[in-house]
C-alpha cells in the first residue's frame, strides 16, 4: 500500500552537513559517541575506502541515522558523495504477516511491530533480547546495548513520536525537518515514488535510474537516489538482495508446521500399533512353544 | 547391580577442575549481570550471535538428542535390548535441557522476562524463535516427566509412581494441544492434535504387558517435539539468505539440523556411555554400545546426502554454492575440516565392516560430536558476512562461561548417577 508515510533521500542534493545527524540526537535524545578518527593505524586507507571517511564510521546504539562521506570515482575524477544510512522501515504493508520486515517477522514477542503508518518500532516492555531482529535485518540496522544490564534494542523510529503526534509542525522526522537542501522528503510512499520519477525526467542524466527501495525485500518506506554513475553498494547499501520480503523464506517452514505435527504424531502411532502386534505375537508363539515343550 | 561400582570419587583432579571452572564462570555470570554483556562477550552488532549460540544453543541441543533417538529405538520401534541405556540418555537429554535455559538466561538480553513467549497477547507464531522456545519449554516438561520415575523409584513411592502413570497422558493431551494452538493460532489444528492424541490414547487403554511398560504418548511427544526443536534450530537461520555464506545457508536448513541431530543422538550415548563407565568405574556396556554403533554409517551417509542436496539447493537458488567448496579461502577450509571431522573420519573408524573395538567407539564418536560443534560454529560464526572491519571471536571470558555451565552441568550428572536409580537394568519398570 502506498499511502503509508515513507521518506525519499535524495544523495545527489546532500551537501554532508550532519544537520539531520545532530537533529536526530537531539529529538531522541541520544548520547554522544565516543569516536576515533582513524579505524586502525594499520591499513587504514583500506579502510576508508571500505567503510567511508565519516565518524562514526557506522551506526549504534546511540547514533541512528549517519551520513557516510564516500570517495568515488566518477568521469576519471575522484567525487564527494554522501549517503544517509538508517532504518529502511520495510514492508508497504502492515497487515498482510507475509510482508512484514525481516526483523518483525522474527520477534517471537512482537516487540517489534510494523505500523500502519509505516515506520517500524520496537516495544520495550516485550522485548526480551534475544536479538534475532539484528540477525535477520538485512540492512543490520537494530542496535543493542552491549554494556547495560537490561539493554534494549535501539534503532531509528522514522520519528513516530512526532510523525503521530498530530501538530502541524511536526508531521516529518527531526531529520527531514532539519535538512537545509530537501535531500529528505517525508510524504506518503506513493508520492513519493512519483516524485522521484519526475526529478529523473526534469534531470536527464543526472540520476541513477534506480530507485533503492522500491523493491528491495518487498519494497521500503526509505527510497533513496543515487547521482548517475553512482551504485548503490558505494554508498554502502546492501545490493543483490531479493525483492519478496524475506519473510517467505521462513513462512513455508512455520505454515508447514501444523502438518508435521500431524503427520509426525501419527506416523509414530502407526509404527507403534504395528511394531506392538508383531512383538506380542512372536512372544506368544514362543510362549506357546516353550509351554509345549514344559508339557512334553 | 551397579549400585556398589558406581563409588564416590570427586575428589581426584578432574573434580577439583570442574569445581574451579563452575566457579569461574559463575563470578563472570555475574559481572555479565552488573556490567552487561559486552563486559565479558566480543559480541557486537555485526555478530549479534557467536559462540554461546554455536556451542551452548544449536550444538548443546543436539547433543541432548540422545535422549529422543534412543527412546524412540525402544519404546516406539521397541528395540528392548538397549533398555539399559534409556535412563542416561533421557537424563543427558534433561541436564542438557536445563543448562540450555540457564546458558539463554546469560545470552539473552532479558532473560528473566522470557516467558514473555507463553503471553497470549505477545504470541508471534510467524517467528522461528517462537516456535523454538515454545520447544524447549514443552520438551523441558516432556523430560522432566520421562525422569521422573527414577526420583519416584528412589524414595519408594510406589502410589505416586501409579499416579505419575496414569495423569502422564492427560498432561502430554494438554501439553500437544497447547503448543499446537500456540504454533498456529487455529483452532482446527488444535483439535486436530488433540483428537489424534485422545483416540490413540484410547485404543492404549487395557493393553499392558512387557513391551507397554511406559506412557508410549510422553515419548512419542518428546520424539515429536525434539524433531521440531532440532529442525527450527535450523530454521533460525532461513531468514539470512544475505548474511550466512552459500556453504553453509541452504533452503533445506532445518534437514540439515534434524539429520544432524538424529545423528549426533547414539553417537553421544555411546561416548557418555564409554566415558562415565572409566569415570564411575563401572563395567562398560560395550557389546551394547557397539550394536548401537552399528546405525551410525547410515546416519552418517543419511546426513552426507542431506548437507550435500542442500548446498544443490542452495546452488539452484544461489548459484555460486557449489564452486563455494572450494573457492572461498579460509571459508572452503573450515568446509572440510567440518566434513572431515564430523562425517569422513567417524566413517573410517566406524565402517560397516570395522572391528568394533573400545578405541575405534571412542574417537569416532567424539569426532562425530567436535564435527558437529564445527557445523554449528561455522554456521553461527564463521559463515556469517559482515563488513570489512567487523569482526568477531570469542572472547575468553565467553568460553570461559560456557565452561562454567557445562562443568556445573557434569557435577550435577554425577550427583543424580551416584544417588539415584540411573544405571540400572531395569528402566521405567512403573506400575
Amino acid at each position: 500500500m502506498n499511502d503509508m508515510t515513507a521518506m525519499l533521500l535524495d544523495s545527489t542534493r546532500c551537501i554532508g552537513c550532519r544537520s539531520c545527524q545532530v537533529a536526530c540526537k537531539q529529538w531522541n535524545g541520544l548520547e554522544a559517541e565516543e569516536t576515533s578518527f582513524l579505524p586502525s593505524q594499520k591499513g587504514t586507507a583500506r579502510a576508508f575506502v571500505d567503510q567511508g571517511y565519516q565518524n562514526p564510521r557506522d551506526l549504534s546504539d546511540k547514533t541512528w541515522t549517519l551520513i557516510t562521506f564516500n570517495e568515488i570515482e566518477r568521469n576519471g575524477k575522484l567525487n564527494w558523495v554522501f549517503s544517509k544510512l538508517q532504518c529502511m522501515h520495510c514492508g508497504t504493508d502492515a497487515r498482510d504477516r507475509n510482508k512484514w520486515p525481516a526483523c518483525v517477522v522474527s520477534c517471537p514477542v512482537r516487540a517489534l511491530e510494523k505500523t500502519e503508518k509505516g515506520p517500524v518500532i520496537w516495544h520495550e516492555d516485550r522485548c526480551i533480547g534475544c536479538r534475532y531482529c539484528m540477525l535477520a535485518c538485512p540492512f543490520q540496522i537494530p542496535k543493542f546495548e552491549w554494556n547495560k544490564p537490561w539493554p534494549r534494542i535501539r534503532k531509528c523510529t522514522m520519528c513516530f513520536d512526532r510523525i503521530t503526534h498530530g501538530e502541524a509542525a511536526m508531521t516529518e522526522p527531526a531529520c527531514s525537518k532539519a535538512c537545509p537542501t530537501d535531500a529528505i522528503v517525508t510524504g506518503e510512499r506513493g508520492k513519493l515514488l512519483a516524485e522521484a520519477r519526475q526529478r529523473m525526467k526534469d534531470n536527464p542524466g543526472k540520476y541513477n535510474s534506480y530507485i533503492y527501495g522500491e523493491n528491495e525485500v518487498g519494497g521500503t518506506c526509505v527510497l533513496v537516489l543515487a547521482a548517475n554513475g553512482v551504485s548503490f553498494d558505494k554508498l554502502r547499501y546492501p545490493v543483490g538482495l531479493p525483492t519478496k520480503p524475506l519473510a517467505n523464506q521462513t513462512s513455508w517452514a512455520m505454515k508447514g508446521l501444523p502438518y508435521a505435527i500431524v503427520a509426525l504424531l501419527a506416523g509414530m502411532a502407526g509404527v507403534y500399533t504395528v511394531r506392538r502386534n508383531k512383538i506380542e505375537s512372536q512372544q506368544n508363539s514362543t510362549k506357546k512353544e516353550s509351554e509345549v515343550g514344559t508339557n512334553g | 547391580m551397579a549400585e556398589n561400582s558406581i563409588t564416590t570419587e570427586n575428589k581426584n583432579a578432574g573434580g577439583w577442575i570442574l569445581y574451579l571452572l563452575a566457579v569461574i564462570g559463575i563470578v563472570l555470570m555475574i559481572k555479565r549481570f552488573i556490567f552487561g554483556i559486552g563486559s565479558v562477550a566480543n559480541l557486537n552488532d555485526a555478530y549479534p550471535w557467536g559462540f554461546w549460540i554455536g556451542l551452548d544453543i544449536l550444538t548443546g541441543v543436539a547433543l541432548a538428542a540422545g535422549g529422543f533417538t534412543l527412546t524412540a529405538a525402544i519404546y516406539i520401534w521397541g528395540n528392548q535390548k538397549y533398555h539399559s541405556l534409556a535412563r542416561p540418555a533421557i537424563l543427558t537429554a534433561l541436564l542438557g535441557y536445563v543448562l540450555f535455559v540457564a546458558a539463554l538466561v546469560v545470552d539473552l538480553g532479558r532473560g528473566p522476562v522470557m516467558w514473555h513467549m507463553f503471553l497470549p497477547w505477545m504470541w508471534q507464531h510467524d517467528s522461528v524463535m517462537f516456535e523454538v522456545g515454545w520447544c524447549v519449554a514443552t520438551y523441558l516438561t516432556i523430560l522432566v516427566f520421562e525422569f521422573l520415575p527414577s526420583i519416584l523409584e528412589k524414595f519408594q513411592l510406589t502410589e505416586l509412581l501409579k499416579l505419575w502413570r496414569s495423569v502422564t497422558p492427560l498432561i502430554v493431551i494438554v501439553l500437544l494441544t497447547l503448543f499446537t494452538y500456540a504454533m498456529t493460532t487455529s483452532f482446527g489444528w488444535a483439535i486436530a492434535v488433540f483428537a489424534i492424541t485422545v483416540v490413540f490414547e484410547l485404543t492404549q487403554l487395557g493393553k499392558t504387558g512387557k513391551s507397554r511398560n511406559v506412557p508410549v504418548l510422553l515419548i512419542m511427544a518428546g520424539v515429536l517435539l525434539s524433531c521440531l526443536h532440532q529442525s527450527s534450530l535450523g530454521s533460525l537461520y532461513l531468514i539470512v539468505p544475505h548474511k550466512l555464506h552459500s556453504l553453509w545457508y541452504t533452503p533445506m536448513q532445518p534437514f540439515v539440523f534434524l539429520a544432524s541431530a538424529i545423528m549426533i543422538g547414539p553417537a553421544m550415548v555411546i561416548f557418555e556411555g564409554l566415558v562415565s563407565a572409566r569415570i564411575f568405574r563401572r563395567k562398560s556396556e560395550l557389546e551394547l554400545l557397539s550394536g548401537l554403533s552399528k546405525v551410525l554409517p547410515t546416519l552418517l551417509g543419511i546426513y552426507l546426502l542431506v548437507r550435500i542436496a542442500g548446498i544443490i539447493a542452495q546452488e539452484v537458488a544461489q548459484p555460486g554454492a557449489i564452486a563455494a567448496v572450494f573457492t572461498s579461502g579460509t571459508k572452503s577450509l573450515m568446509f572440510w575440516v567440518e566434513l572431515a571431522v564430523g562425517v569422513i573420519i567417524p566413517l573410517i573408524l566406524l565402517g560397516p565392516k570395522v572391528v568394533r573395538t573400545e578405541t575405534n567407539l571412542f574417537w569416532g564418536s567424539l569426532c562425530m560430536i567436535v564435527g558437529l560443534f564445527i557445523h554449528r560454529f561455522n554456521v553461527s560464526v564463521t559463515g556469517i558476512h559482515a563488513r570489512g572491519w567487523q569482526t568477531y571471536s570469542p572472547a575468553w571470558s565467553e568460553i570461559l562461561i560456557s565452561a562454567g555451565i557445562i562443568s556445573i552441568g557434569l557435577l550435577v550428572f554425577g550427583y543424580i548417577v551416584r544417588n539415584f536409580p540411573v544405571y540400572e537394568k531395569s528402566a521405567l519398570k512403573a506400575g
